[in-house]
């Protein structure tokens, strides 16, 4: 049996009173597969995670074709140590589903599913595609990119549709010309403030994580200025996103500096133990550092921190050793 | 006395004499006798055999009386709370129905065996991870008792589960605090509010913040509130209680809408504003808190002459 290579963010034994990040995806980047130099921008981009896109070709059978190049696409997009995944559409899942999966992929990023069927309906697919393909059964992820008002509407079913379901992308540009919502980042406030509440709240309950961006740069196409991604990516963080699909090469290490703890927090939550310890020795169950009250929940979420810069790291050191390989 | 007046409770620790022997002191509608989080892990056990006592202690000022218990200890710590005295049992991290049933056959049993009327004790089912938020409306019909509900949905430990830093300057938890609000409502199950204030400083003593939560949790029709620091009692419940405004801008409100109802009219207008049904049920909403507030205010005030005599 063939089994994809090593993932190293696969599910994990967080238990519920420790359970973020489930993966170290900061930073998601797509890229197509028609792309003459998709090995260079995969390997260039240190994206934590790489979504492969690609092109039906109308002059020839397009199954043929994808099956012919999708392997060795796999295999250059991941040099760079990125996890890949297939984005594949919901109204031509199953087509696309033997088209595209392949050993090396860490899961499909499911695009305009609106119902838990649908979901079902895949997870059958790759059932027997797994096996078929010499592929570790359930190893491969469904993720779920939100971009319409019926994905929204039945999430919480769709999220237990399948122990396969992993994380959900929100597609701002799409949700919104679905809800009939303006696309320009023209409004003083994020229309879908609630929305992305669900999405992480959900995400959440079933031990999974939301990727999304604060508004207004969720709506943004291209490169914006550093301060500014900084500040966003920082929100989208304290919303509950976990990383960004990203527009433009620039944001992707941003991305991945700022959807973990930084190095001021990790240095203040490792004060927190160390004071909340003292105290639980001496036989206090809250002590105040700066007048905040530091309690049991207050140290778990130090710890929480301290594991999440710990494995953000490690990560980071992983893509370091695969970009020193000749 | 009314319970359903609660327009701040705060936690008191049991085990600590300056803060338990001084509770009744301080104004609260209602405190919580804690065995969870306040507690260090080595006092636990002796924090369950004060609880009894301590009952009498934080109720002389006619205060309700709640306990907060351990999700990991609920057999372990019932026994130990549900005492004649205790208005509701506070179980924090409720994710599943199973749970809210699971502590209510221990409930039932401990009220027949120690003579409190049946199903009188009510059951707070504190929603404070994802997984709570979600099945919230399983979790508030799963027993056949009165729930009282968590409208806050917010708080240190959703922030644990979600992974995010607390304090922000905006609203993190829009999903589960609307969501959990209105499922209680759907429900006709009261809250305890949740209404987003910017707390950046994270400090849990400034009355000045108290101020600002009640006006918002008031604006949001919301009643009733939660406190770690005595500094939010007098500002909560000063701010949660209709003022004389309120109360005479109501009652002139139903007596427009009897006028004009009396010649078959729907709308009016007060003062340049409309008066129609809406206007005249929340104008009776105003007057029927208010008057529950001003008995509650009456029983403590009682109260704590007899205390202090």
């Amino acid at each position: 049996m063939i089994t994809t290579p090593e993932n190293k963010n696969k599910r994990s034994s967080i238990n519920s009173n420790n359970p973020m990040p489930k993966y170290i995806r900061r930073s998601i980047l797509a890229l197509s597969i028609d792309d003459p130099i998709l090995e260079k921008k995969s390997f260039d981009s240190w994206a934590d995670a790489i979504i492969l896109d690609f092109s039906k070709k109308s002059h020839c059978n397009w199954q043929q074709d994808i099956l012919s190049r999708m392997p060795s696409a796999i295999a250059i997009a991941a040099k760079g140590d990125a996890e890949i995944f297939i984005r594949i559409n919901n109204d031509f899942a199953i087509s696309e589903l033997e088209a595209t999966v392949f050993p090396g992929i860490a899961g499909i990023i499911l695009k305009g599913a609106h119902s838990a069927a649908d979901i079902q309906r895949v997870s059958s697919a790759l059932d027997s595609l797994e096996l078929s393909r010499g592929i570790l059964a359930n190893s491969i992820e469904i993720d779920i990119e939100v971009n319409n008002a019926a994905c929204t509407w039945n999430l919480l079913e769709i999220a237990r549709s399948s122990a396969r379901v992993g994380i959900f992308l929100l597609n701002e540009q799409e949700l919104c010309a679905n809800l009939g919502i303006q696309t320009q980042a023209s409004l003083p406030f994020d229309p879908l403030e609630y929305i992305k509440s669900e999405l992480i709240t959900v995400a959440t309950s079933i031990g999974g994580q939301a990727v999304g961006m604060s508004y207004p740069l969720s709506l943004a196409t291209d490169s914006i200025d550093a301060e500014t991604l900084r500040k966003g990516i920082l929100r989208a963080r304290d919303t509950g996103f976990k990383g960004a699909v990203c527009p433009h090469p620039d944001w992707i290490n941003l991305c991945n500096s700022g959807f973990r703890p930084s190095e001021e927090e990790a240095n203040y939550y490792v004060k927190v133990i160390e004071v909340f310890a003292e105290g639980i020795k001496r036989g206090m169950a809250s002590v105040p550092i700066d007048g905040k009250m530091i309690d049991v929940p207050v140290d778990l979420r130090a710890k929480v921190y301290l594991e999440w810069a710990k494995r953000a790291k490690a990560r980071d050191t992983e893509k370091y050793q695969a970009h020193q390989k000749p | 006395m009314n319970n359903r007046v609660s327009r701040v409770s705060m936690f008191v620790t049991p085990t600590n004499p300056r803060f338990i022997d001084k509770a009744w002191t301080r104004g609260g509608d209602a405190y919580i006798l804690d065995i969870e989080d306040s507690i260090a892990p080595a006092e636990k056990q002796r924090c369950r055999t004060l609880i009894r006592e301590s009952i009498d202690k934080a109720n002389k000022g006619g205060a309700s009386i709640y306990v907060r218990i351990n999700k990991p200890f609920v057999d372990a710590d019932l026994p130990y709370a549900v005492w004649r005295g205790v208005d509701r049992i506070m179980l924090p991290k409720t994710e599943t129905a199973e749970e809210m049933q699971h502590a209510h056959q221990i409930i039932t049993a401990l009220e027949k065996e120690r003579g409190i009327p049946p199903g009188s004790i009510e059951l707070y089912p504190m929603i404070e991870t994802t997984l709570g938020a979600v099945n919230i409306h399983q979790i508030l019909t799963a027993v056949d008792r009165k729930i009282w509900s968590m409208g806050g949905g917010g708080g240190y430990d959703m922030a644990v589960n979600l992974g995010i830093e607390m304090f922000a300057d905006f609203d993190q938890y829009a999903y589960p605090i609307a969501y959990i609000t209105l499922a209680s409502m759907a429900l006709d199950i009261e809250s305890t509010g949740g209404v987003f204030i910017p707390n950046t400083s994270g400090r849990v003593d400034q009355s000045d913040q108290a101020i600002l939560q009640a006006a918002a949790l008031h604006r949001a029709g919301i009643h009733h509130s939660g406190a770690l620091h005595p500094a939010f009692i007098e500002p909560l419940v000063k701010g949660l209680t209709p003022t004389t405004e309120e109360i005479e801008w109501a009652k002139a409100v139903i007596q427009k809408f009897d006028e004009i109802s009396s010649v078959g009219e729907s709308i009016g207008t007060l003062e340049g504003k409309i008066v129609d049904i809406y206007e005249y049920q929340k104008a009776k909403v105003t007057l029927d808190w208010a008057l529950e507030c001003a008995e509650k205010d009456c029983f403590k005030e009682n109260a704590l002459k007899r205390a202090s005599s």
